[in-house]
């Protein structure tokens, strides 16, 4: 006999356990794609290899990544820091356009000096991603509004309001493009080959914000707000302060992404220039379980599925594929996350 | 009483209800129960006495199906059973109550009463349902209000329903966890007749408890489990409340009285430390909670604040550690008035809070035990100077708050909700008293403990009465506030019904304020 199998819950996971979960989800996330692959008439090993080397084989395919991690790692860490007080921020991509909004403004109408305007576009960047989750924070704030909902349709309007701008009244009047505001005035400089600064920006941020997490009064008490709020009343923390003040910096580390990718990587504003950055950014957040310096890591994985995603598309599979298997891999690191709780004991019959 | 002239006497061979043989559960790491032997007979009142963790809720887990035993059998009328799901056990005839009632609230009486019964007729009218179990209620002579919703009920009178939806169900095995917790004396008494009756018919009951008194009264035998085995049974009549702790606990526990205090002890002062002026608050849907209160502590005495659970007790906690704001009225601290509501002031003036649900606002459950140990003290040096946080400092903080608390920790990195209910409030209780220079608010500070641990608590707070704190002591347990408090307020719907001296005080006058009568309208 071989008695019943009960699954049992245990009070913490295994570091170990979560971490042979995580390979192991991501391995079959692969697999079932190179199945998929397979049946498509392609050879997923062969495919496989071409996206290893084009990535990591030469310097360009570094610098694709490098690109590629700057708005992943702010992205993620907006989520991250929204969770650390209990708060989702869905609308990093409102806030990554609504940044990437004020940024343009400045960069296309106010005149002076390179390193004066680009001061200015980094302040306008990230006032904007503040001021477009400043309605969900109040309303969460003093009226308990959930911020789920709030940020995420606020997503749609900063969306669409750069479409109206890039291909109304700010287009490029010049005839070359119709859809696209002309180049902005000021660039970040360039850091390493075309990865510019806003590289070691985002992870010294990433840093920062943990480092202040871990060592300072104000990271001690946003952490107790975050789990538990009516400790943190009963401690007599300001429990609404900070939270307004961690969800203003949650936006705008979103608004911040949305600057730096503009005046860093795009040079002009223009309709779906997110990419679903700040989509993507709660997966990276989730797979670093909401830790800063987690997003660095989970955002560099980010970046690696979807440069693989773009050598895929050159080799003749679409992008709702390359999406599928993403979605597939975070789905699975959840399950995986959860079943690393469990241990499997025999029962007696 | 008589009630042991009419006791149900089994013919002899009658096989017992229920016969448990060498019953073991492990779950990782923890022996929950081994080689538990129990045999409750038919007319009888088992008592399962043990502290907490001694395993008496998985043994009656296993016995209602809700856990399958690693060994053992279970027996039922002499024939083997085994139990995959609680439905079975059901059906076999074991009903149990559990300390937390599983009612629906917004349901009526009759609607609980037939909830997932298949003796439910399927097609019925409100008024036929409320008269089967008007005809049930006769039937067991337990008084319920068919038609009344189970919100509007007092807790004896839930527990009444609960009772009846398991009687209903042709139960002959009644398990009462704890039922005593939540109930008046009147109440209390009021149940076990209930109780006596029902066993007088040839069914049976195992009453769990750590009420020694209560266990004394209602059993007619009574087992005690240790570390998940079984001691002893004994026949009640054998037995004294101080061999029974003895057995529960494997050493000497002496409950005695507290108030005694020795030459180096503070004595109480001659102005209060804190006052209450009229105070009223509201709770969080902005009812009222707490009206025209008026209160006065010493530095170096105990107020007790007695009353059944949920008559304003945890606003007044709260509006005494700034937690909540008043609506109306003043509170002074050491003759200053408190403005506003803020917890940080409050502690700052040495103000400590026990609050009552440790793990809901005395703790966050999910992170580590270092950053719960230093919940008080973090933003002061030396955990934080300069708005700079020292998690090595915060450490050593920590071990010095577990020292002081004698609980032992492996990893003060993990999350708090790992240790054990005792150790959880022995952490608090530390940690509060050591800001707690002026006033300590202990709310049911024993509430979830073993007798053990109770102790200790209790003692914590005599030494800091004795250190020249002023104490208000919230508890549901009257022996444990007669033998500490010096002054006792009784608290009933957010009114005090009287302050009374803690010297020959009449306890029946207590049990009368707590159920909102004072001994005048009694008398009327």
């Amino acid at each position: 006999m071989f008695g019943s199998l009960r699954l049992q819950r245990l009070p913490s996971a295994h570091p170990g356990i979560a971490l042979a979960a995580r390979a192991a989800a991501i391995f079959i996330a692969l697999f079932v794609a190179g199945i998929a692959i397979a049946i498509a008439g392609m050879n997923p090993i062969e495919l496989g290899g071409r996206v290893i080397s084009a990535s990591f084989g030469s310097a360009f395919g570094m610098e694709d990544l490098g690109v590629l991690v700057i708005p992943l790692i702010l992205t993620g860490l907006a989520v991250a820091v929204g969770q650390q007080i209990g708060a989702w921020n869905i609308g990093a991509e409102g806030q990554f356009y609504a940044g990437a909004f004020a940024a343009s403004a400045v960069g296309l109408f106010v005149p002076g000096p390179q390193w004066m305007i680009l001061i200015l576009m980094f302040i306008a960047g990230t006032v904007g991603g503040a001021v477009w989750i400043l309605v969900p924070t109040l309303a969460r704030a003093y009226a308990n509004v959930n911020e789920l909902i709030t940020t995420l349709l606020l997503n749609f309007v900063a969306t669409l309001l750069v479409y109206y701008v890039s291909t109304g009244p700010w287009r490029d009047r010049s005839g070359m493009a119709n859809s696209a505001t002309p180049p902005l005035s000021a660039d970040v400089p360039y850091f390493w080959g075309i990865v510019h600064w806003g590289f070691p920006i985002a992870i010294g941020l990433a840093v920062v914000v943990a480092l202040a997490l871990s060592f300072s009064k104000w990271g001690y008490e946003v952490r107790l707000v975050g789990s538990n709020p009516s400790a943190a009343k009963y401690a007599g923390i300001p429990v609404r302060k900070h939270l307004i003040t961690v969800m203003l910096l949650s936006g705008a580390i979103a608004g911040l992404a949305g600057m730096l990718e503009i005046a860093g990587t795009v040079h002009r504003l223009q309709g779906g220039i997110s990419n679903n950055f700040g989509y993507l950014g709660i997966m990276v957040a989730v797979l670093a379980r909401g830790s800063p310096l987690g997003v660095i890591f989970s955002g560099a994985l980010m970046a690696f599925i979807l440069n693989s995603g773009i050598i895929l598309q050159t080799q003749g599979l679409t992008t709702s594929v390359v999406l599928a298997i993403t979605g597939f891999i975070l789905f699975l690191t959840a399950i995986g996350d959860e079943l690393s709780y469990y241990r499997i004991t025999r029962e007696k019959a | 009483m008589n009630e042991t002239e009419n006791r149900f006497t089994p013919p002899s061979g009658t096989p017992p209800i229920v016969q448990l043989k060498g019953i073991a559960k492990y779950f990782p790491g923890v022996i929950a129960n081994e080689d538990v032997d129990l045999e409750v007979m038919p007319g009888e009142i088992h008592a399962l006495l043990g502290e907490n963790g001694a395993g008496k809720s998985t043994l009656m887990n296993i016995l209602t199906g809700i856990y399958q035993a690693d060994k053992g059998e279970i027996i039922i009328d002499g024939y083997d059973r085994e139990f995959a799901t609680p439905l079975q056990a059901i059906a076999a005839g074991i009903g149990m109550v559990h300390q937390h009632f599983k009612l629906v609230q917004a349901f009526t009486v009759a609607e609980n009463i037939h909830l997932g019964w298949d003796q439910t007729p399927k097609r019925a009218s409100r008024q036929v349902l409320e008269a089967r179990t008007a005809e049930l209620a006769k039937k067991f002579n337990l008084e319920t209000r068919p038609g009344a919703t189970v919100s509007d009920l007092s807790t004896g009178e839930q527990q009444r329903v609960e009772i009846l939806r398991v009687l209903a169900r042709q139960a002959r095995l009644l398990i009462l966890d704890e039922p005593t917790a939540v109930l008046t004396p009147a109440e209390a008494r009021e149940l076990f007749r209930a109780l006596r009756e029902f066993v007088s018919g040839g069914n049976a009951v195992i009453f769990i408890s750590h009420k020694l008194d209560e266990v004394m009264e209602i059993s007619d035998r009574i087992s005690i489990l240790r570390g998940g085995r079984k001691i002893a049974t004994r026949e009640t009549s054998e037995c004294n409340p101080h061999m029974l702790a003895n057995l529960m606990v494997g050493r000497e526990i002496v409950l005695a009285d507290m108030r005694g205090r020795g030459p180096d002890a503070a004595p109480v002062s001659e102005k209060p430390i804190l006052v209450l002026d009229k105070v009223s608050a509201a709770d969080e849907t902005g009812a009222p909670a707490l009206e025209d209160i008026s209160l006065q502590v010493h530095a170096g005495e105990i107020l007790g604040i007695a009353g059944v659970a949920g008559n304003g007790q945890r606003e007044l906690s709260q509006v005494l550690t700034g937690v909540r704001p008043v609506t109306s009225g003043q509170v002074f601290v050491d003759g200053k008035p408190m403005k506003g509501a803020n917890a940080a002031a409050f502690a700052a003036f040495g103000i400590g809070h026990i609050p009552e649900d440790r793990l809901h606002s005395g703790l966050a459950p999910a992170l580590s035990i270092t950053t719960n140990a230093v919940m008080r003290e973090y933003g002061k040096p030396p955990v934080s100077s300069g708005g700079v946080y020292n998690p090595r400092s915060a450490l050593t903080l920590a071990k010095d708050i577990a020292a002081a608390a004698d609980v032992a920790i492996p990893d003060f990195g993990m999350p708090v909700r790992n240790l054990s209910g005792g150790n959880q409030q022995r952490l608090v209780a530390r940690r509060e008293m050591r800001i707690a220079d002026r006033v300590l608010v202990a709310a049911y500070p024993s509430r979830g403990l073993d007798v053990g641990a109770i102790n200790t608590m209790l003692r914590y707070i005599v030494e800091l009465r004795d250190a020249g704190a002023g104490i208000i002591l919230i508890s549901e347990e009257l022996e444990e506030l007669l033998n500490l408090s010096d002054r006792i307020a009784v608290l009933y719907e957010g009114k005090v019904m009287g302050v009374v001296e803690n010297d020959n005080l009449d306890i029946e006058e207590i049990g009368l304020l707590m159920g909102g009568r004072t001994k005048a309208k009694e008398a009327a």
